[in-house]
């Protein structure tokens, strides 16, 4: 027990390979940054769709934040890797493969494209109507209204929510690693296979994310807090 | 239709079995996460001593990321504490504690959205803490953080994907073995996916009318 205890916590295999790690690290933010570009903007598409006056685009909107929402990310970065070129690859009569990293941003953008429109539509649903009425009634088109006078509260409304959003889809980063995107878990899982000694890999790869995340978490509740503070006073 | 019969249908066994693994390793790492999350809560706001290092702990579970979390309980518990001795214990244990650090906080936020008043009341009527925890604190946290629980079943549901990553026969390692065994992942995939949407859709809605049915019998404020 104390042995391995020593081994588990005897870091310097792990620092040994930091340039490596590191640089995995860095693929989760690119993958991180990229996939949520990708949901904020399915997402904020899906919550229109919702509060659309049509029910055949609120209909259609409903599925779209059901199925995603309920998705694990795993199977869907797997479908997105695996099944999605192949269908594609029908439809345009050729053969057709994406990139790992490709299909990670396409997955988990998909699946939090639904959690993201969720929280737009709360905010957007929660914007007096009056406040549209007046924007209509100085004559300012629906595009101008949307952009000047519901988006930039809904922004606001939704930073507290979106910040646990984000610190889940940074976790869900590292099930990229199952597709052979060279994250910080890729990397860690081929230093292990070649010097045998899990205990510190893993144990350090653990420590890692969490100081990041547990970090990255309470700069961003804070600045949200103070950002949400400053204006509604 | 022919691929669809051969390679799902057909296969409707070894789905199913996969199916059974995902659900007893769920329920088994629900359970668990439900006790350990309540212990937990427990321990960081009544035991003093204990508190720092209870908060590290949970931390820790909420701010590791799930696969990380599978691969070091794995890798390392084993050599560490001569346990877990099974993936699939390997497996469990790991969902629990992710979800145990989640369901903690779920319980101290409820805990602490009783007004204190109605402690005080208890206690000036000669209740004991224990029974003032047991009858007039736990049973209106646990209604209102009803909501909370069932999500986190959900998401262990969805977590449990990742347990076939250490050979824990699941759905999703099943649905792997087939595509390894023909290489057309079209139609198996599809289906894998279709049913996990529909496994987390199901416990999600009967969650809410779970909670929905208790909060209109006791007819407690959401919080």
């Amino acid at each position: 027990m104390s042995e391995s205890l020593h081994q588990a916590l005897d870091l310097s295999l792990f620092w040994e390979y930091r340039h490596v790690l590191l640089g995995g690290l860095a693929v989760n933010f690119y993958v991180f940054a990229a996939a949520a570009v990708l949901a904020l903007g399915i997402g904020l598409g899906a919550a229109l769709l919702r509060v659309n006056r049509l029910p055949v685009f609120r209909w259609l909107g409903t599925l779209h934040v059901e199925v995603f929402r309920n998705a694990p990310e795993y199977i869907m970065v797997v479908w997105v890797h695996f099944v999605l070129p192949l269908l594609l690859g029908y439809i345009i009569h050729s053969r057709l493969e994406f990139n790992p990293f490709v299909s990670s941003v396409i997955g988990l953008g998909f699946v939090y494209s639904g959690y993201f429109a969720e929280t737009f539509r709360a905010g957007i649903e929660a914007i007096p109507i009056a406040h549209i009425e007046a924007g209509r009634s100085l004559g300012m088109p629906e595009r101008l209204i949307f952009r000047r006078i519901v988006l930039p509260q809904v922004v606001r409304r939704m930073l507290p929510e979106s910040v646990n959003q984000f610190i889940s889809l940074f976790k869900a980063t590292t099930i990229v690693s199952l597709i052979a995107v060279p994250d910080l878990m890729y990397d860690v899982t081929m230093i292990t296979q070649q010097e045998m000694r899990p205990l510190p890999l893993y144990t350090g790869a653990a420590l890692t994310y969490f100081a990041v995340i547990l970090a990255a978490s309470s700069v961003l509740r804070a600045l949200s807090e103070r950002w949400r503070a400053r204006i509604y006073a | 239709m022919g691929n669809w019969q051969r390679l799902v249908w057909n296969q409707r066994d070894a789905l199913m079995a996969g199916i059974v693994v995902t659900v007893e390793v769920c329920a088994i790492a629900f359970a668990i996460a439900v006790l350990v999350g309540l212990l937990l809560c427990l321990v960081r706001m009544y035991v003093r001593p204990l508190r720092p290092i209870v908060i590290v702990v949970i931390e820790f579970f909420r701010a590791t990321p799930i696969l990380v979390q599978l691969l070091w309980v794995n890798y390392v518990w084993p050599a560490l504490f001569g346990w877990p001795d099974s993936f699939f214990a390997a497996a469990w244990v790991a969902l629990a504690v992710q979800s145990s650090g989640y369901l903690a906080e779920t319980f101290r936020g409820a805990i602490e959205a009783i007004p204190k008043g109605q402690r005080e009341a208890a206690y000036s009527v000669g209740m004991s803490p224990v029974l003032v925890f047991w009858r007039i604190v736990m049973p209106q946290a646990a209604l209102s953080s009803a909501p909370s629980i069932v999500n986190q079943f959900t998401v262990i549901v969805k977590s449990s994907t990742l347990v076939s990553v250490i050979t824990v026969p699941d759905l999703m390692f099943q649905s792997q073995k087939i595509v390894n065994i023909w290489y057309e992942p079209i139609e198996i995939l599809t289906a894998t996916a279709a049913l996990y949407i529909v496994l987390i859709f199901l416990v999600s809605a009967a969650g809410k009318h779970i909670s929905d049915v208790l909060r209109r019998r006791y007819a407690i404020a959401a919080t």
